[in-house]
């Protein structure tokens, strides 16, 4: 891109993209300077992210001493946010994006493993809350009809330190291999069913209703 | 200022540091001279010496002194001091005979040493950058003036070169070898220095399409600009490496930033945040904070119980506007209606509202007739008539029409 036009075009896609966070776009727009585009797996459509420098990025508000965007109910979120990278992403040693569509039942029941034994309205409503909060900030994309979850592009935006972390939670949470019918808080994947009810039956696109 | 002859008194380190400036000042103004005169200035205390010497001669009138009284005024100084700084002065001028005469005892003081004395002092204070605005304003209109001449020309081109040059200098030294603290005392050459240049380059673009001839001497001031330019920017890259990336904002005191947020146009305070750059205001979830939410999660959590009640309390609270038993209520609401109809059949809900001090408590009224009017068990009833009633003196100014009647049949 060049000229007044290419300028004009990344100021209006950083204004998008700072007032609606990452942007769904055509494939073949173009992307604009400084942010960082991510395809769909199946090619429709691309994501531009706005890629700060690190300088300029949430750690500086660390070191400032201030206040990010406040977020309700942080630590159940980063589990579900854990939960969902350990369902979708299947092989940490690639980058997260664009990782495995998951069904929303089986992140449920990682997340469940998470969190520890609940009530199961409350796990249910604080599990719905925390979808709806890291779809709307990107992190991740929720389908909320088919019942469908994956990463979201905002998970590009993890550096390699960053990454390093993650593969270290992710080996750290079980994974629920051949039966998502299990919840239970102990490691023991095939262990006795626990004391919650039976979530859906199988970690297909199954219509996510409320038991 | 020491008070005694010779009294050993120590003066604190600020004091020190303030009267070595002035000196470092004054020995680089006066060294040509005080050379020429076989006499350095060596102390502060000399400065002072000084000073007491022409504020001697200010006091003294038309008249002028001689050496003995000005020895007497100064006697707070050793003799001996102030006999070779009034040599010295007088050396170079700044005191002369008032009559030029071989056995004329009294002497006077020119002015215009004092005023370099205040003027040295100003800018070891204040670094001497308005000063230096000021000379290149000055030098601007020297070379803008009809009547100046290509000699003109290049003196000015020569001086500013002579001054940037200096400055330059000292930054680039201080930048590579000065410490950090001793870099942030000398900032004020850092700051405000694009104005400076800009001027330097207005009396530079005069000069030059005046006198195309001095293309040579413009060249000059070209090349001690791009060095105070360069200087500028090694000292400030010293300054914010060690600033961090919070850029700490230590290199302005507080205030000035806060002037500065509150004067600046829209323009410049939109240049300031040029180069920053803001992340989208989503939620960033880092990944040891992630780790440590999964680690204490799993954990069972306290139910949130909510706190016990005392026993027999039931779900009345002792509260006096809150919804108690139900029966209470009723009570309540026909023992305060019982007494707005004092006895009487009926009342005019006009009157009843009015007969409140406020519009709260004809609020409360009307809402207990109303309670009582949708009693069951209450023999009460609320009839409201057509029309409005204003009036501007009374509260509430509007009623509706209506009025509060026990029933017939009740007693």
């Amino acid at each position: 891109m060049t000229g007044q036009d290419g300028a004009q075009d990344t100021a209006l896609a950083w204004a998008r993209a700072r007032a609606a966070g990452p942007l769904r776009t055509p494939p073949d727009a173009p992307v604009p300077d400084g942010m960082i585009r991510l395809a769909e797996p199946d090619g429709t459509a691309a994501w531009l992210v706005p890629r700060v420098p690190d300088t300029a990025d949430t750690r500086v508000l660390a070191e400032l001493g201030l206040a990010g965007p406040l977020l309700e109910m942080p630590n159940d979120t980063a589990r579900l946010l854990a939960a969902t990278l350990r369902c979708c992403w299947e092989d940490p040693h690639e980058p997260p994006w664009p990782g495995r569509p998951a069904a929303e039942a089986e992140v449920l029941t990682v997340f469940g493993d998470l969190t520890g034994p609940r009530d199961e309205a409350a796990h249910r409503r604080s599990a719905v809350a925390g979808l709806r909060r890291l779809d709307q900030a990107g992190w991740l994309l929720w389908d909320e009809a088919a019942g469908a979850v994956r990463l979201g592009p905002r998970v590009a935006l993890w550096s390699g330190s960053d990454l390093a972390v993650l593969r270290q939670l992710w080996r750290s949470i079980n994974f629920p291999e051949c039966s998502p019918e299990i919840i239970t808080p102990t490691r023991d994947v095939t262990g006795g069913a626990g004391q919650a009810p039976a979530p859906e039956p199988a970690p297909g696109p199954g219509p996510g209703e409320d038991r | 200022m020491t008070d005694g002859p010779g009294e050993a008194v120590q003066p604190g380190l600020d004091d020190l540091a303030g009267e070595a400036a002035v000196l470092r000042i004054y020995r680089q103004a006066f060294a040509v001279l005080a050379r020429e005169a076989e006499k350095m200035i060596l102390s502060p205390q000399l400065l002072d010496v000084d000073e007491a010497i022409l504020g001697a001669f200010a006091e003294s009138g038309s008249d002028g002194l001689t050496e003995e009284q000005v020895r007497n005024a100064c006697r707070r100084y050793p003799e001996a001091t102030v006999n070779r700084r009034f040599e010295v002065l007088r050396g170079y001028g700044a005191i002369s005979k008032v009559f030029e005469r071989p056995n004329e005892r009294y002497y006077r003081a020119a002015f215009a040493p004092y005023i370099m004395l205040l003027f040295l002092r100003r800018i070891a204070e204040r670094g001497g950058q308005s000063e230096l605005h000021q000379l290149l304003s000055m030098e601007h209109e020297s070379v803008s003036a009809e009547s100046a001449t290509q000699q003109d020309g290049r003196a000015s081109l020569e001086r500013l070169t002579q001054v940037f040059r200096l400055i330059a200098n000292e930054l680039s030294i201080m930048s590579l070898g000065a410490d950090v603290e001793q870099l942030r005392e000398n900032a004020q050459l850092l700051w405000g220095n694009e104005a400076l240049i800009s001027r330097a380059e207005d009396v530079h673009a005069v000069v030059l399409n005046r006198w195309p001839r001095l293309d040579r001497e413009c060249q000059w001031l070209r090349a001690g600009l791009a060095a105070y330019k360069d200087a500028i920017d090694a000292a400030a890259a010293r300054l914010i490496e060690r600033a961090g990336t919070t850029r700490a904002l230590g290199l302005l005191p507080a205030e000035e930033w806060r002037t500065f947020a509150r004067t600046a146009d829209i323009d410049r305070l939109g240049a300031v945040l040029e180069t920053f750059v803001f992340d989208a205001p989503g939620p960033w979830f880092d990944p040891q904070a992630m780790t440590e939410a999964v680690e204490s999660g799993g954990r069972p959590e306290a139910a949130r119980m909510p706190p016990p009640r005392p026993a027999g309390d039931g779900d009345a609270p002792g509260d006096d506007d809150g919804p108690g038993d139900p029966k209470d209520a009723g009570d309540r609401v026909g023992d305060t209606v019982a007494e707005l109809l004092a006895g009487s059949r009926s009342v005019d809900i006009a009157d009843a509202l009015r007969a409140a001090p406020d519009w709260p408590s004809a609020r409360r009224i009307l809402a207990h007739m109303t309670a009582a009017h949708h009693d069951p068990d209450l023999p009460y009833t609320l009839t409201w008539g057509e029309g409005l009633d204003a009036d501007d003196t009374e509260t509430p100014a509007w009623v509706t029409r209506g009025s509060f009647a026990r029933d017939a049949g009740a007693s």
